[in-house]
């Protein structure tokens, strides 16, 4: 290192060599769990860091303590990067949604079996007290908001909730018990 | 991974232009106080040094307050100097706990004297909030120059090694405002002065990761692509 500080690449270069496999082996050992290509991108960290640092190592002090220190720290900063990324993240299954995936494209026969049975949600609707059942024509079917279904309706945005959840658990009880 | 690491490796062998050992901690901070401290003695004569100066002087209060604030100031900055390099150990911060006690203890001994002079008067001394705009002014300079330095080093703690920073320069600042205020009752320099370093220190710590980091020193310093 102290050849390198004077400029000497070759002996620099042969440096980072013999350094780039131990601190693969301490970044492996620290970080088991991960991926080779997250433990590489560590060891990159680091190298970057000592080479960005070289000029605080002073030749009078020993080496290896000296990137153990930088190591730990590069370490500590991937942890915190992965916490927060992990945090922010939502992990989801890779969903079909492209209109040529079959899953996409519904016949008659596979209508049942994804829906339920469509026959008996219409009998079940239309077998709902009449305020229930505009309720559910207004927000389910024709997907309005509460304010504009309470502005159609004539009636209160409270009501309406009101109204709404007495209907799907009316709607669930009978659908369950058909 | 962005790129293969035996390329990264070439690179950052061909890279390896000369650089500038830094130097000991202890001869930053004195190439550091021989920064500031003429920008101190510059803001002392600007603001016009206090007309009992040399009265104050002789007063061995006095003095040790103005003695612990420079400790804390040399202390605290050889400490953030010391942070940056990696490995140089923590036995720095149990140093600093020496100075600073002092110089809280000195404070914390003159508003006890008041208290048995005045009584509860004492604390009707009150305390004048134009040394918080002053003690910030003259620790500017000395808080730039201290993160300008900083940047050549490793930024291992950056949030610590910038709030020891700026105690370091509102130490040195509170140093010079008591040179120009006549405002010398215990409770007041104990509660605005220390106050304003607080302040300056947090302020200083709070922007550590930002003046502070590996991506700044690599291409601030070396030009490396980091």
């Amino acid at each position: 290192m102290r050849a390198a500080q004077a400029g000497d690449t070759d002996a620099y270069g042969q440096l980072l060599q013999e350094l780039a496999p131990r601190l693969r082996r301490i970044v492996g050992l620290g970080r088991g769990f991960l991926a080779r290509e997250d433990i590489e991108d560590l060891v990159q960290d680091v190298l970057l860091s000592v080479h960005a640092a070289r000029a605080t190592y002073d030749p009078a002090r020993p080496f290896m303590p000296w990137v153990l220190a930088i190591t730990r720290n590069r370490l500590a900063d991937g942890a915190r990067r992965y916490a927060r990324g992990a945090a922010h993240e939502v992990a989801v299954e890779d969903l079909t949604v492209t209109f040529s995936q079959s899953q996409t494209n519904l016949n008659a026969s596979s209508r049942d079996d994804d829906y339920g049975d469509p026959e008996g949600l219409h009998n079940a609707v239309q077998a709902l007290p009449p305020g229930q059942r505009t309720a559910i024509e207004l927000l389910k079917l024709r997907e309005l908001s509460l304010k504009e279904a309470a502005a159609a309706n004539g009636s209160s945005v409270g009501a309406l909730k009101i109204a709404t959840h007495r209907a799907m658990t009316a709607l669930r009880k009978k659908l369950v018990k058909n | 991974m962005a790129r293969d690491t035996n390329d990264l490796l070439r690179q950052l062998a061909a890279d390896a232009a000369p650089v500038r050992r830094l130097p000991r901690p202890w001869v930053r901070t004195a190439a550091w106080l021989a920064l500031a401290l003429p920008y101190i003695a510059l803001v002392v004569f600007l603001m016009s040094p206090r007309s009992d100066l040399a009265a104050r002087m002789a007063d061995p209060r006095f003095l040790i307050q103005e003695l612990a604030a420079l400790a804390v100031a040399i202390v605290a900055a050889a400490a953030a100097f010391g942070s940056v390099i990696p490995a140089y150990g923590r036995k720095w911060l149990v140093w600093l706990l020496v100075p600073f006690g002092f110089w809280l203890g000195s404070l914390g001994q003159g508003c006890l004297q008041e208290w048995i002079q005045f009584g509860s008067r004492s604390l009707s001394l009150g305390t004048d909030w134009s040394c918080f705009p002053g003690i910030v002014l003259a620790g500017a300079g000395p808080v730039i120059t201290m993160a300008v330095m900083l940047r050549r080093g490793a930024p291992l703690t950056p949030m610590l090694t910038m709030a020891l920073g700026g105690l370091a320069a509102g130490a040195l600042g509170d140093f010079a405002l008591r040179l120009v205020h006549h405002q010398d009752a215990g409770v007041m320099v104990l509660v605005s002065h220390v106050g304003a370093v607080v302040v300056l220190c947090g302020l200083a710590g709070g922007a550590g990761r930002s003046v502070l980091n590996w991506r700044s020193i690599a291409a601030g310093l070396h030009g490396a692509a980091l």
